[in-house]
């Protein structure tokens, strides 16, 4: 019962101020154990809150943090799963299943994580799961329209994980739940 | 660990209750079953066949089953089985009270809380309890039993009352495989070996059910062909044969003594140990802070009951009783510990065992106390043995609780329980003092601490040591309420007023009174050792002091002028000052003002600096004859008996904290209240209490061998006239104070005081520490 936090994206200062009021309300210390952001924070002060929350924080380097000293691609074991993170703007084309399915075989992960399009989305692809859990305070992207405030909570248990994301839809949060099992047979790709 | 369990079975001899098959005894040798028997789990009718015993465990188990499943959610398991869960409230991050996640995380809570306590019980190596699966099984049960009762949640302790639960469970099932190992052939169905006479199967197989269905006394006839037969064997292995049957009652689930269920018995056990099972003492109640319903107390029920334990042990021993008191050791600070695990920290495990099975063999059932203010614990024989047997552990250490001076080394002696203890004799003491609490427990009542102290008066206060004398002073003291020595101080201001006015005329009546006063509390006050020698001592004292005291009032002026004088004088006077002042002195921590302005006088004196000394000063501008003739009368003593009050100090002293006791902690507080009103600092207090063991130090010094009548009459006399001089002392210095505040003196003499008080603050500090540390080298002495 392994709770996993995954978000990214918040661009705070510079295109967000802060988190959802709605969303902060529900990231209370003690449940998550750890942490997954895909980058563009920006600023240390964001970094130090999301290390409240819980003290096992994992962070790639976005191309607009402040801090540059964050690793491009991270992996990490939960429990039976392996994960990956990326923060996703050195993966061209931006948001492409195939070109991130190639990076997921690059880690060798069962679950990517990456960000950059400010759009949720959760593929399941060839034995693992490619997850985006969009800007968790709905920042202004390039890329992407209507942005909704969104991040995604997994729930690690054995051999299977469930996928919640929660999404800001004017005004109301909207939780949505993936299950996703991982086969015994090691992954061979 | 598994050579203890085999050895728990033999017990030491305790006198058997009766000669009938007495039901707390049934089943002496399984102690899991004897103790589910008395604690309610089992029927306790003596009547009970196996068959109903083996149903209600059935009963029992099926009931924690159900309860475990509904409680210990995966939360994976959506709550009524739907497929479409409302994901807005079972997500994880869910705020929602009622989401499964939410229970969930409450129940990690709960679950961090029990699993602190249950790394630390008995985590010596290789102890049972430290397994995964007995500490599995110790988790699940608390945890269950926190959800089933929220009011009380977990509370440590808790696990302490679970563990010897399980380990008698654990016993039994392995006293169960040793005797399946021995008679086998009385657990298995073996058809292959038949004897020659019996060839039939069917009617092997009949005689089986037949001896299981039977109950144990009526097992004659049908057993008779067979060559081990049931009835051949002991009775406590058919016992576990009938009850291990698994084609019995309930077949298995009826089995009493087993192992796959032994989660479930302990539940049954504990909730039963906790709840009371409509008895009287419901161990749940010692760990709440509520008061218990049904009861008119508003204190938590381990303070009543701890109450209600001192309150035994002063009808059973006054005087170690009293020493507590004085001491200041609360019942509660060990009795908590005591109490919340029954005894279980104080003894090693066996040994535990059996209290408990003394405790457990006690019946529950509610008595009707005859006085509805009475203590609840005594509300059942079962209640009356735990109080009973604290009472009498609390006797056993009864040479080094007495031989304690300071409340830190009686409890630390009460807290570390002795390891190696004569448990018979424990018990056996705890029986005898049973039958007293409950004969007594319908004419005791829940008094207030203050009638409390009326106990000490009673016929039964057994004089066993010089203690028993220092009683004495303390139950009068005991009487006077708070609002006496307001009265007290209203007709001291009277007096003070009336003495201003009238000059000497008071001064002979005051003298008087003092003199009538001091004779009073020395008879009052000394030991037994002591003899009248002190009254005359005093007596002697008095007659120049009441001269003195005329002379000096004319001479107060010049006194007070001249710094030096008073400076010379106040040294001896520290001596005598302190005496006399700590005579007039009494109890009411009043004194400080004048300790303080005494002290702040005198630099060197190792002694207590008397109220005295200032008061010169401040007496001019008020003129309060009484003072002064106090101070003169101080002045004198000093004079006289400067050298020879310092060996009989400590006597005195010792008496004197003797004496004190209870009602001293509240004239204590009260005395820092009053130092406060006059802008005294802690030194003044610190001071003032030094001045008081001085009173008495005087008191004795005289005439340590005198005898002691401690005539209550007396007493009352003495107190109030030391009530009344302390009183006037209060006001000396309170005048004293706010002369030196407001500045409405004379230049020289304002300075005086003022440098006097203000530079000698440390000074005072200095010399009530050297104070105490005497009384507390007296002490130890003695």
């Amino acid at each position: 019962m392994v709770l996993v936090l995954a978000l990214g994206d918040l661009h705070i200062p510079h295109r967000a101020a802060d988190l959802p009021a709605k969303f902060k309300s529900m990231l209370v210390p003690g449940k998550i154990q750890h942490i997954i952001c895909t980058g563009n924070l920006c600023i240390k002060e964001v970094r130090d809150y999301l290390r409240t929350l819980c003290p096992d924080l994992h962070v790639t380097q976005g191309e607009y943090d402040e801090d540059t000293r964050y690793p491009e691609t991270k992996t990490l074991t939960i429990g039976q799963f392996k994960l990956g993170i990326c923060h996703g703007h050195q993966v061209m084309p931006w948001g492409d299943l195939d070109s991130l399915a190639m990076l997921q075989r690059q880690l060798d992960v069962d679950i990517l994580v990456t960000g950059h399009t400010h759009q949720f989305t959760a593929y399941k692809h060839e034995g693992g799961v490619v997850i985006n859990p969009g800007s968790a305070t709905g920042a202004h992207s390039s890329v992407t329209y209507d942005v909704n405030p969104s991040f995604v909570l997994m729930d690690i248990d054995g051999l299977r994980v469930v996928v919640y994301v929660y999404e800001l839809i004017d005004g109301e949060v909207k939780v949505d739940k993936i299950d996703f099992k991982k086969s015994t047979a090691p992954p061979s790709h | 660990m598994s050579d203890d369990m085999h050895a728990v079975a033999s017990r030491p001899e305790l006198p058997e209750k009766s000669a009938t098959l007495d039901v707390t005894r049934r089943f002496r040798d399984l102690r899991s079953v004897q103790w589910r028997i008395n604690l309610g789990v089992l029927p306790s009718s003596p009547s009970a066949s196996t068959d109903e015993l083996r149903r209600v465990t059935a009963d029992s188990r099926r009931r924690y089953a159900r309860m475990r499943r509904r409680l210990l959610i995966d939360p994976h398991t959506s709550k009524d089985g739907s497929n479409m869960p409302d994901l807005a409230m079972d997500n994880p991050l869910s705020q929602n009270p009622e989401s499964s996640w939410g229970r969930f995380f409450r129940n990690a809570e709960l679950e961090k809380m029990v699993d602190q306590d249950l790394l630390r019980l008995y985590p010596e190596d290789g102890s049972y309890f430290q397994t995964p699966g007995c500490q599995g099984m110790l988790r699940r049960i608390l945890l269950l039993w926190c959800l089933r009762h929220p009011q009380y949640g977990y509370r440590q302790g808790m696990h302490e009352l679970l563990a010897p639960l399980i380990y008698v469970l654990q016993v039994d099932i392995n006293r169960l495989c040793k005797v399946r190992e021995l008679y086998e052939e009385h657990f298995t169905d073996k058809f292959d070996e038949l004897s020659v006479h019996e060839s039939d199967l069917t009617y092997n197989f009949d005689y089986k059910r037949f001896s299981n269905a039977m109950d144990i006394p009526s097992n004659s006839n049908e057993n008779a062909r067979k060559a081990t037969s049931l009835s051949d064997l002991d009775t406590e292995v058919q016992q576990i044969v009938l009850l291990s049957d698994p084609y019995g009652a309930e077949s298995e689930l009826g089995i009493v003594l087993s192992e796959k269920f032994m989660e479930h018995d302990a539940f049954s056990m504990f909730e039963a140990l906790m709840s009371g099972v409509n008895g009287s003492v419901a161990m749940a109640d010692f760990f709440s802070h509520l008061p218990a319903d049904g009861t008119n107390n508003s204190s938590p029920p381990v303070i009543e009951v701890s109450t209600a334990l001192y309150h035994l042990l002063s009808l059973v021993d006054s005087p170690l009783h009293s020493h507590l008191n004085e001491l200041g050791v609360e019942p509660q600070y060990f009795c908590l510990r005591w109490l919340r695990v029954l005894f279980g920290r104080e003894f090693k495990l066996l040994d535990l065992l059996v209290i408990w099975d003394e405790i457990f063999s006690e019946d529950n059932s509610k008595i009707e106390l005859r006085d509805a203010e009475s203590f609840a614990i005594f509300g059942s024989a079962r209640g009356a043995f735990i109080a009973t047997m604290a009472v009498s552990m609390i006797l056993y250490l009864r040479p080094s609780l007495l031989g304690a001076e300071i409340a830190t080394s009686a409890l630390q002696r009460l807290l570390n329980f002795p390891q190696n203890v004569d448990l018979k004799r424990l018990i056996q003491k705890a029986k005898s003092l049973q039958v007293l609490a409950l004969n007594a427990a319908s004419t005791l009542s829940m008094a207030p601490s203050l009638s409390g102290e009326l106990d000490h008066r009673k016929p039964n206060v057994r004089g066993h040591s010089m203690s028993s004398d220092s009683l004495s002073p303390k139950s009068p003291l005991s009487l006077v309420p708070d609002s006496y020595w307001e009265e007290k101080w209203r007709v001291l201001h009277k007096e003070e007023e009336e003495l201003s006015r009238s000059g000497s005329e008071k001064r002979v009546p005051i003298p008087t009174k003092k003199r009538g006063w001091t004779e009073k509390i020395r008879a009052g006050l000394a030991r037994t050792e002591s003899d009248p020698s002190p009254v005359q001592s005093t007596n002697v004292r008095k007659g120049p002091r009441a001269t003195v005291r005329r002379s000096l009032l004319e001479d107060l002026s010049r006194q007070l002028g001249s710094d030096e004088g008073i400076e010379d004088v106040i040294p001896q006077d520290t001596c005598s000052n302190e005496n006399t002042s700590s005579e007039d002195n009494s109890w009411v921590s009043s004194d400080t003002p004048d300790a303080e302005k005494s002290s702040a006088l005198n630099d060197d004196s190792e002694n207590y600096t008397s109220g005295e000394s200032p008061l010169p000063v401040s007496d001019v501008p008020v003129e309060s004859s009484a003072i002064m003739a106090l101070d003169d009368n101080c002045i004198d003593k000093v004079e006289k008996d400067v050298k020879d009050q310092k060996p009989l100090l400590g006597k005195l002293q010792w008496l004197w904290k003797f004496g004190r006791g209870y009602p001293s902690e509240e004239t204590a507080d009260k005395g820092g209240e009053t130092t406060e009103a006059p802008k005294s600092t802690d030194p003044e207090g610190s001071q003032n209490i030094e001045t008081e063991p001085s009173v008495f130090d005087e008191i004795h010094e005289p005439c340590p061998t005198s005898k002691g009548d401690g005539q209550d009459l007396n007493m009352m006399g003495t107190f109030k006239n030391l009530g009344q001089s302390m009183l006037e002392h209060i006001q000396v210095i309170e005048t004293a104070f706010q002369f030196q505040q407001e500045r409405g003196h004379a230049g020289p003499l304002e300075s005086f005081s003022k440098n006097v008080l203000v530079g000698k603050g440390q000074v005072t500090a200095v010399a009530a520490l050297k104070e105490l540390r005497k009384i507390s080298n007296l002490l130890s002495e003695m």
